[in-house]
């Protein structure tokens, strides 16, 4: 098994490599660059599988060169690293399939440098992200942390055209050393009071915390993690930097990097900075469902009014970030303070971990097709586009398969995953009383709304770029992308209907991650209970009983209604089919009587006014008398309140302290070598006296 | 499940008649829905010559998700079933299902009406869900379970008797619901395609023959599911726990009652209100949401 760590990272390695092959031909580095790089995610689902499928506790230790002095390197792949590694696999598979046809048909005159610099980035981002899942120590993963960033940045940046998008690039530069900083802090208050770097160090550290250390290295990583994760309000940088980035890079980011923060969070949570034998402190798992409440509301909420297709993609990305983090919090919660050993934590933990995997399918498709959509049309705002369903049907299906899995509806994966939320949450509530029951159950309510936006929102999405008609020339000569590509997304949607359909076979890939760091029962041993075919919530007992369902039994119910529904549909008599153009009120149909993006979302922006702040203008431009309209032109925006109420702020507060500084800077040397002298002598004052 | 899918036409047409009479007409026959879906089937379609093949595929997508869901109502037996199938939450979501692709064919065509009634039908459904899933947790709190056979046997045989405050303001919440999930007056009106009123008939405008059987025979049945949903929630009376042709006799005879009752509702209250413009409807269904919220906090406080 160690081989395949050796065979991921090499494969990784070679596909960095094949950036030397650049300048021989742009085309050869892409395809040798992808095609190493889909043999280190394959080797990656090998080791994955292999220490989720093996014995109870096996952690997989593999000792790394020594690079530095000062600290021994190794990787150590236990049940979480390794689902996780999964999930980054499963992931890069599709994007390296996907990736070369893409980067060719998006960009084909881009010319070998770029393709050279992609490639080896590419490379390096996947080798940072399943270096950073299997990290046994603080260096590997601090190191591998800021590579996966680095190259991410690199590949953000790699498409720019007009400088929007070295805008969104230095933005999430800044964000995310924002948040490695605190994580930086985090990592070496524990590395210095162990003396030493590996995580089993590190654990022995943090169990002679005091409460207020403990509390405030949890909430330095929540920070450090949340922002990567896209937590609101440190969210802003996201839909900005995923949009930017070659689609399935996109889909990368957000159906994967997200979630490596979310490893970390986990990673510190339950296991580094967890008690001994006691529960977690009352305000971690309380701030993190807040949090994640809030992500998921807003975050639905922004991303029915985006019209861009991908930005809109990157905004539910934050949304579902918020439905992990409702699971995750939850389990926070309860872990240790059910009464009995219950195992309602369990099914939290379960409930995120499957939306962790669930959502990097789903994502990763929708962003792919969205890829598909942007590489035969060049266009990204969906009101240029429309009728692609007919142009484009592999593309179309799948996307509207993504649609449906987002959205959370039956028989596929988001529904699975969003269930076992629910009955956590009721589950929870139903044993707590007071204020906690009542905000777990209201948290219930806002997952329920957030699905039903989510649902409105992939209408939109899909009935605007894919349905009715084309609306510029762009869609009405898209072709179907190519078939490597569409190979890709297929992947992906497969993934999504096994889930969703016979998510109980699933189930016993999450024992390992669930069982190590709950010290409990296994997900397979608490939801399929009741074999593999039916979910069970496993609350039995106090006088309740468990809810059990079987998505298998409703797909395959769902299959024989649709073959019936279809004989009906072919009608009693043998009338004919024709077809004829839409009824129009009597004026020749086009396409601008589609309805679009923008008026389709408009009733919810009316009734979520105060969030949106909604700002609309009309100009009317007449000739000569008001009666006769020459042109009229619209131009409406929805505003960010966290972009407004707290980064303008910041931006005003940093611009003012700036200036004033500036007042003070003369320029003459000798006054600045007086402030660094001024500034030794208080530190020196400061931090001698006290020593 | 057939039961449900046969009567459905039925319920649509007794409320039509009951609403004839309320306004002094005769009306048609209660039988006049079977009519109408016998007409339509044997009709020939016309399609839209820009939609794409998954218009022709929405209508059967749509009745089956839907006749999936009435799978999902206990109508006879209470009790945990001998296979589970689904809950409460997969109930709703197959009509969410059901819905979201009706919505998506709306948009096929690529008429303003398809649209609109589209829009209009996700700015409601995602407002009414949330409200729906309280109003069903107010009840799985108390049992533990959202399992609809095991909801209605925890409520037992004595449930006007056993309800509590909770129960109370979560039934006050459904009759608020009860008209906007089933697509009637005051949030919308069944009748008519008119553009300022209609929300769910838009949806169908393009669909036409067989198809539009279908997607109105999906129709008649969510409205009968809808109806279900309410009845086992609040009124298990008649549910058996056993089995045998009294009960089961019993059962379905006390199933009729209960939907004729509630359909007798949904009549009185669409012959007597006014429809609400559409901003208006978030505000009507706040009331529905306080109420469920008020339930929710009597259950765990």
């Amino acid at each position: 098994m160690t081989v395949g760590l050796g065979m991921m990272a090499g494969c990784y390695g070679v596909g960095a490599l094949g950036a030397l092959l650049a300048p021989l031909s742009g085309r050869l580095a892409l395809r040798v660059g992808h095609l190493a790089g889909l043999g280190g995610a394959v080797a990656g689902i090998g080791v994955a599988l292999s220490v989720l499928g093996g014995a109870p506790g096996m952690v997989l230790r593999q000792p790394l060169p020594d690079l530095f002095p000062f600290a021994r390197m190794s990787l150590a792949v236990d049940g979480l690293s390794a689902f996780f590694l999964l999930v980054v696999s499963l992931v890069a598979v599709a994007a390296t399939i996907y990736g070369p046809a893409y980067l060719q048909a998006h960009a084909p005159d881009a010319g070998a440098t770029r393709a050279g610099v992609q490639v080896v980035s590419l490379n390096l981002f996947l080798g940072g992200m399943a270096l950073l899942c299997c990290a046994g120590d603080a260096l590997t993963f601090l190191l591998a942390w800021e590579g996966m960033t680095l190259a991410s940045y690199v590949l953000v940046v790699s498409e720019d055209e007009d400088g929007t998008n070295a805008q969104a690039g230095l933005l999430y530069m800044v964000m995310a050393h924002g948040g490695t900083a605190l994580l930086f802090v985090a990592f070496l208050t524990l590395t210095e009071r162990a003396g030493a770097f590996d995580f089993d160090a590190l654990r022995a550290a943090a169990a002679g915390l005091d409460p207020a250390g403990r509390n405030t290295l949890f909430f330095l990583v929540l920070l450090g993690f949340g922002t990567k994760a896209g937590v609101v309000p440190l969210h802003v940088w996201l839909p900005r930097a995923h949009p930017a980035a070659p689609s399935h890079v996109s889909a990368l980011m957000s159906g994967v990097m997200l979630k490596v923060a979310i490893y970390g969070l986990l990673r510190f949570a339950f296991d580094l900075l967890a008690p001994v034998a006691a529960p977690l402190p009352v305000g971690w798992g309380w701030t993190v469902l807040v949090a994640g409440t809030v992500s998921a509301v807003l975050g639905v909420l922004y991303a029915l009014q985006q019209h861009d297709l991908k930005r809109l993609l990157a905004f539910h990305s934050v949304e579902n970030i918020g439905i992990i983090l409702m699971g995750a919090g939850l389990a926070m919660i309860l872990w240790r303070r059910e009464a009995g050993g219950g195992v309602l934590a369990t099914v939290a933990l379960t409930a995120a971990l499957l939306h962790t995997v669930n959502h990097a399918a789903f994502k990763g498709l929708l962003f792919l097709a969205a890829g598909s959509v942007l590489c035969r049309t060049h266009v990204r705002n969906m009101e240029e586009l429309g009728g692609l369903a007919r142009r484009m049907p592999w593309t179309a299906g799948l996307f509207l398969l993504g649609a449906v899995a987002i959205s959370a509806l039956p028989p596929l994966n988001g529904f699975v995953s969003e269930w076992l939320t629910f009955q956590a949450l009721l589950g929870a509530a139903s044993r707590s009383h007071g204020p906690a029951g009542l905000g777990i159950v209201f948290a219930a309510a806002m997952l329920a709304l957030t699905g039903g936006l989510a649902a409105a929102c992939f209408v939109k999405a899909f009935g605007v770029t894919f349905l009715g008609r084309p609306r510029s020339a762009h869609a009405e000569h898209a072709r179907e992308a190519p078939v490597s590509m569409i190979l890709g997304m297929v992947w992906l949607g497969a993934l999504c209907v096994f889930l969703g359909v016979a998510p109980g076979y699933a189930m016993r890939f999450l024992d390992r991650p669930t069982a190590s760091l709950l010290h409990g029962p296994g997900a397979s041993a608490v939801v399929t209970a009741h074999g593999p075919l039916v979910l069970a919530t496993g609350l039995t007992g106090a006088g309740t009983e468990a809810t059990t369902i079987s998505m298998t039994a409703i797909s395959v119910l769902l299959v024989v209604l649709i073959a019936l529904a279809w004989l009906l549909r072919r009608g009693l008599g043998h009338a004919p089919r024709r077809c004829a153009p839409t009824w129009t009120c009597g004026m020749s149909p086009s396409a601008r009587f589609d309805y679009t993006a923008t008026a389709f979302a408009k009733p919810l922006r009316m009734v979520f006014a105060a969030l949106y702040r909604p700002r609309r203008s009309v100009i009317v431009e007449s000739a000569g008398t008001p009666y006769v309209v020459r042109r009229i032109r619209y131009a409406g925006e929805v505003v960010d309140l966290a972009e407004t109420q707290i980064y303008r702020r910041v931006e005003v507060g940093v611009t003012r302290l700036a200036q004033s500084i500036r007042r003070r800077s003369s320029g003459r040397i000798h006054v600045y070598i007086g402030f660094v002298l001024g500034t030794l002598f208080v530190a020196l004052l400061f931090f001698g006296v006290r020593r | 499940m057939a039961f449900l899918v046969l009567l459905g036409p039925l319920v649509t047409g007794a409320i039509q008649k009951l609403k004839a009479r309320l306004q002094s007409r005769t009306g048609a026959s209660v039988l006049q829905p079977y009519r109408d879906l016998t007409k339509l089937l044997r009709k020939g379609t016309v399609e839209a010559d820009t939609a794409s093949g998954l218009f022709r595929m929405i209508p059967v997508l749509v009745l089956a998700a839907t006749v999936a869901a009435t799978a999902l109502v206990p109508v006879v037996r209470a009790g945990s079933p001998t296979f589970p199938l689904g809950d409460a939450l997969l109930l709703l979501g197959l009509l969410a299902l059901a819905r979201f692709l009706m919505a998506v064919g709306a948009l096929d065509a690529g008429g303003a009406f398809g649209g609109m009634g589209a829009s209009r039908e996700m700015t409601i459904a995602p407002l009414v869900e949330p409200v729906l899933m309280m109003v069903v947790f107010s009840a799985a709190l108390a049992a533990g379970t959202t399992e609809l056979g095991t909801l209605a046997a925890h409520r037992g045989s004595s449930w006007l008797f056993a309800w509590d405050a909770a129960d109370f303001l979560g039934f006050a919440a459904m009759i608020v619901l009860l008209p906007a999930e089933t697509g009637r007056i005051p949030v919308d009106n069944p009748d008519t395609h008119l553009e300022l009123t209609m929300l769910h008939e838009g949806m169908l405008l393009e669909h036409s023959g067989p198809g539009l059987a279908c997607m109105v025979l999906a129709s008649h049945t969510r409205q009968i599911v809808t109806l279900g949903l309410v009845s086992s929630l609040f009124f298990p009376v008649g549910l058996a726990v056993g089995a045998g042709a009294t009960a089961l006799l019993f059962g379905v005879t006390a199933f009729v009652v209960k939907v004729a009752l509630l359909a007798t509702y949904l009549a009185l209250v669409e012959s007597s209100y006014a429809k609400l413009r559409l901003f208006r409807v978030p505000q009507y269904l706040g009331v529905g949401f306080v109420c469920a919220l008020t339930a929710l906090a009597l259950r765990i406080l």
